[in-house]
């Protein structure tokens, strides 16, 4: 397995005011190659500075860490160069252009004067800018700017991309458009980290993730597993809908043998059980005269599991 | 790899089109203009109790010297103290350090750009007003009043850089732009105006003035001279701690100690004529220091952001 982003033991303290206070702590995390990771946590958690390690900005306190083979210590420049990276927060140059922000950022990348123009002409036609490519950035509103943010980040054709808080000022369509880039990325091979505590924007589009929170890696792994692994211990979630007799129904629902908690919520019956006990519940409504319509379980979210590992640190604020 | 001249070009350009920088060209000009015409006065009224100075330099030196001294400074406080601050900021540091660049080449490429900056400025600026005073003056410099005039650019060059060097490095340790233009200005002023004062006020603590009735016998005479010039070495040894008594002392050997020679001068001062090989040996030490206090100041700027954390 190829990893683009390998950490080991990571650690980051900050000293400020004689007192220390531990950013990332002893983080150990693995993003495969390609893959498109969700680093989540509530704000404080450790994730920018995770990121501002990750790419030189900062140096560790202790610990190792490789992305894209690099050492990130002795080989930042190497990773800078193959990492495109939207920070939180950011800013650009008031008083020049979007074009001319970008020309600046392909100089200071060695990219060609011949390959620029059409370069930057690309990158803001990706995040509809180009229209107001010659105007001054002063101008832009906080959506504009957001989205010459991930174009900069893009512009180097980058192997691996982090953008930390990229829907941050977004408007809903400019939400949208950010979530189509990150799956044509994905979809040209490229890795993406998304770097949110906004979930509901950006957490549908990661295949992994990992949950961040008071500087250590709480939870990681591929969404899918994390998922499975939620409902073989919380227990499965089956809606039932139909005609009839419900109320007796839920009652004998209620006998069987690994059935928690039997509920109604509007006009259906929820059952929470250990294990899938749909083919009992179909048996039941046949001698109760129930006509079924839905039979169906429902599979934890990311936002359950999120919360699920949220409650068990005790975070109050997502 | 992007060098040092990548950066230094985007500044430049930022900075020569940026309205701090041309309201402080334009400010100066004005008043080297004003300054000039009131030497043109003194030259036509002929003032009773006031000398005609000696050839161009004669009349254009002190207006150019105390113009200096307040442009210069200012000059380099003005483009040094957000070069850094503003930077983080606005968050444009982020980005920037975002890309392959190696952090010397974005603080080598602002100290470039401050340089060819102030180089402009400075050098429009007493251009200007050398052409202006051949025109209202009406007296030609000569081939070494020329030279002397080049000479006393390069080193307000110097000067103003000094105080570009006092800029980055507040700029650099100050987590506010706020905070590093107001400690500038603050350093500013006690190094014009707050040493000063005190140097004097310390001389004339340590050795008063002393109204002698008459001063006939040679051995008190000798003896206020005595304390005249303590009193200056003492005004001298407390001034040196500042960059401006520094840059002062090298105009004046630079200018051939012309400046000065209209302040209650009621003759022409008999000027021994020295070579600019001579001057440049007198100011040595002062030009040193400047340097010094130039290349410390950056140095200490730049360990400082190559450590800095970017949060």
């Amino acid at each position: 397995m190829s990893y683009a982003i390998e950490t080991y033991d990571l650690t980051k303290i900050y000293k400020s005011e004689g007192r220390s206070v531990v950013a990332v702590d002893h983080l150990n995390l693995k993003v495969e190659k390609g893959s498109v990771f969700g680093l989540l946590g509530p704000n404080g958690a450790g994730k920018t500075t995770l990121i501002m390690m990750l790419t030189g900005l900062t140096l560790p306190t202790g610990g190792s860490a490789k992305v894209l083979g690099y050492d990130i210590i002795k080989e930042s420049i190497q990773i800078r160069r193959k990492v495109g990276l939207l920070p939180d927060p950011f800013g650009f140059y008031d008083h020049l252009t979007a074009e001319q922000n970008l020309e600046y950022i392909a100089a200071l990348n060695d990219i060609h004067k011949s390959e620029r123009k059409k370069l930057i002409e690309d990158v803001l036609t990706t995040v509809g800018l180009y229209e107001v490519r010659n105007r001054k950035v002063g101008g832009f509103s906080r959506g504009m700017k957001q989205r010459l943010g991930i174009a900069q980040a893009l512009l180097k054709n980058p192997e691996l991309l982090i953008f930390d808080e990229p829907t941050a000022g977004l408007d809903p369509e400019g939400a949208r458009a950010f979530r189509e880039l990150v799956v044509k990325l994905s979809k040209e091979g490229k890795t993406v980290m998304l770097s949110t505590h906004l979930l509901f924007e950006v957490g549908p589009l990661c295949n992994s993730i990992g949950i961040m929170n008071r500087g250590r890696l709480i939870v990681q792994g591929k969404v899918r597993e994390l998922i499975e692994k939620l409902m073989v211990e919380e227990g499965y979630k089956i809606r039932i809908k139909g005609k009839g007799d419900m109320q007796s129904l839920a009652s004998a629902i209620m006998q069987l043998s690994d059935v928690n908690k039997v509920e109604r919520e509007d006009d259906a019956v929820i059952v929470r059980a250990k294990r899938d006990v749909r083919a009992e519940i179909s048996r039941l409504a046949l001698s109760y005269g129930v006509e079924i319509s839905t039979l169906q379980v429902e599979e934890p979210t990311l936002e359950d599991l999120f919360m699920r590992y949220y409650r068990m640190e005790g975070i109050e604020h997502a | 790899m992007p060098s040092t001249f990548t950066v230094a070009l985007k500044e430049f350009s930022d900075i020569v089109k940026g309205r701090r920088f041309i309201i402080l060209v334009v400010v100066f000009g004005l008043l080297l203009t004003v300054a000039i015409a009131s030497v043109y006065l003194i030259v036509v009224q002929n003032i009773p109790g006031v000398a005609m100075p000696r050839g161009f330099l004669g009349r254009v030196a002190y207006t150019l010297v105390s113009m200096m001294s307040y442009f210069a400074p200012i000059i380099g406080l003005a483009l040094g103290f957000d070069a850094i601050s503003g930077e983080r900021e606005k968050g444009t540091l982020k980005i920037v350090l975002a890309q392959p660049v190696y952090r010397d080449i974005v603080i080598n490429g602002k100290f470039l750009a401050a340089f060819l900056a102030i180089t402009l400025a400075t050098s429009i600026a007493s251009i200007v007003s050398i052409g202006g005073s051949i025109l209202v003056l009406g007296v030609t410099p000569t081939t070494e009043e020329v030279a002397r005039l080049a000479l006393f650019v390069v080193f307000s060059i110097l000067f103003a850089m000094t105080y570009y060097g006092i800029a980055i490095l507040l700029s650099t340790i100050s987590k506010r732009t706020t905070q590093s233009m107001i400690v500038g200005v603050v350093l500013w002023a006690i190094f014009s105006f707050v040493i000063p004062i005190i140097a004097s006020l310390v001389a004339f603590t340590i050795r008063p003035i002393r109204f002698a009735q008459n001063i006939t016998s040679p051995e008190e005479r000798q003896r206020l001279i005595e304390e005249m010039r303590s009193r200056t070495a003492i005004t001298e040894t407390i001034n040196s701690f500042t960059p401006n008594y520094h840059f002062s002392r090298i105009a004046q050997y630079i200018l051939n100690v012309y400046a000065g020679i209209m302040i209650g001068s009621r003759t022409p001062a008999n000027v021994r004529n020295v070579s600019i090989i001579e001057s440049l040996t007198s100011a040595w030490p002062n030009i040193l220091v400047l340097v010094l206090v130039t290349a410390i100041t950056f140095i200490a700027s730049y360990m400082v952001f190559m450590r800095q954390e970017i949060r």
